[in-house]
């Protein structure tokens, strides 16, 4: 299972074994591929990662374009800044500077979006008991084990919060 | 980790337009079956600075009631908190107060 740590002044410090780390690169080349690729925007994982902003048409047409390049453009970067963390093989061992710490979270989310939203997953299907037998479990395994790694990375960051004052 | 800012000061001839008749428009966050709780939470209070309680007690009413406001204000506060909710992934949306 990955590993995460608070290191104070050097980050979140994580590892992730071979596989896992070979499975994160793969994710991430999916969801380069998902937005280089001229994909028609009525795509249902594209309209989840793009939602639109308004019932009114003509509102969510002068959102997209006010926001919708720029949107692009944030999610973009999160890739390459996680993608360059992750180099290029074997098992991964290093410290995610709190600047990064936004880039890994939301690419997870849209990483658990996509992989959701082309499943229909349900509430229901969320808090199922994984069957061995069903087609969907391998996806399914992949959308759980990506929300533990979210959840631990926000355990872990914090953990600072909680140590350090009171709200 | 904080995200809070300095009040900023406002100059006299702005603050009128403060108390326009204009409704604000409301952002509402919408319950979806993927976005895991905990990041919710850490979403609202790092956007918007909400203390803990507040930040969870939104992201419940959007688990149980399906959706909550989360901001309001003027056309452009609302647009800019739409993005940045978009950027993190929640499912979010303006409209004009009613």
């Amino acid at each position: 299972m990955p590993s995460f740590e608070l290191i104070p002044d050097e980050g979140l410090r994580v590892g992730f074994d071979r596989i896992e780390a070979r499975l994160l690169r793969e994710l991430v080349a999916e969801m380069k591929l998902l937005l280089e690729v001229d994909i028609p925007p009525t795509d249902p994982v594209l309209e989840r990662l793009f939602p639109q902003a308004s019932d009114d048409p003509e509102e969510a047409a002068l959102y997209r374009e006010l926001v919708g390049s720029e949107l692009k453009a944030v999610k973009v970067e999160a890739l390459r800044l996680v993608a360059d963390r992750l180099g290029q093989r074997g098992p991964l061992e290093t410290s995610i500077p709190e600047e990064e710490w936004d880039a890994w979270l939301s690419l997870l989310t849209d990483m658990r979006l996509a992989i959701g939203t082309r499943m229909q997953v349900t509430e229901a299907m969320m808090e199922a008991e994984l069957d061995p037998e069903d087609p969907d479990t391998p996806a399914m395994s992949v959308l759980h084990w990506l929300g533990w790694v979210q959840g631990s990375m926000l355990a872990a960051i914090q953990q600072e919060d909680e140590d350090g004052h009171f709200e | 980790m904080s995200t809070k800012t300095a009040p900023v000061r406002v100059r006299d001839s702005e603050t009128t337009d403060d108390v326009s008749p204009e409704k604000p428009w409301l952002v509402i966050v919408w319950n979806d079956p993927i976005n895991l709780m905990p990041y919710v939470t850490w979403v609202l209070q790092k956007l918007f600075g909400y203390p803990k309680h507040k930040a969870e007690k939104l992201m419940l009413d959007v688990h149980h009631k399906g959706k909550a406001v989360v901001s309001s204000g003027a056309k452009e506060k609302a647009e800019l908190d739409c993005f940045r909710l978009h950027g993190y992934g929640l499912w979010a949306t303006m409209s004009k107060s009613e």
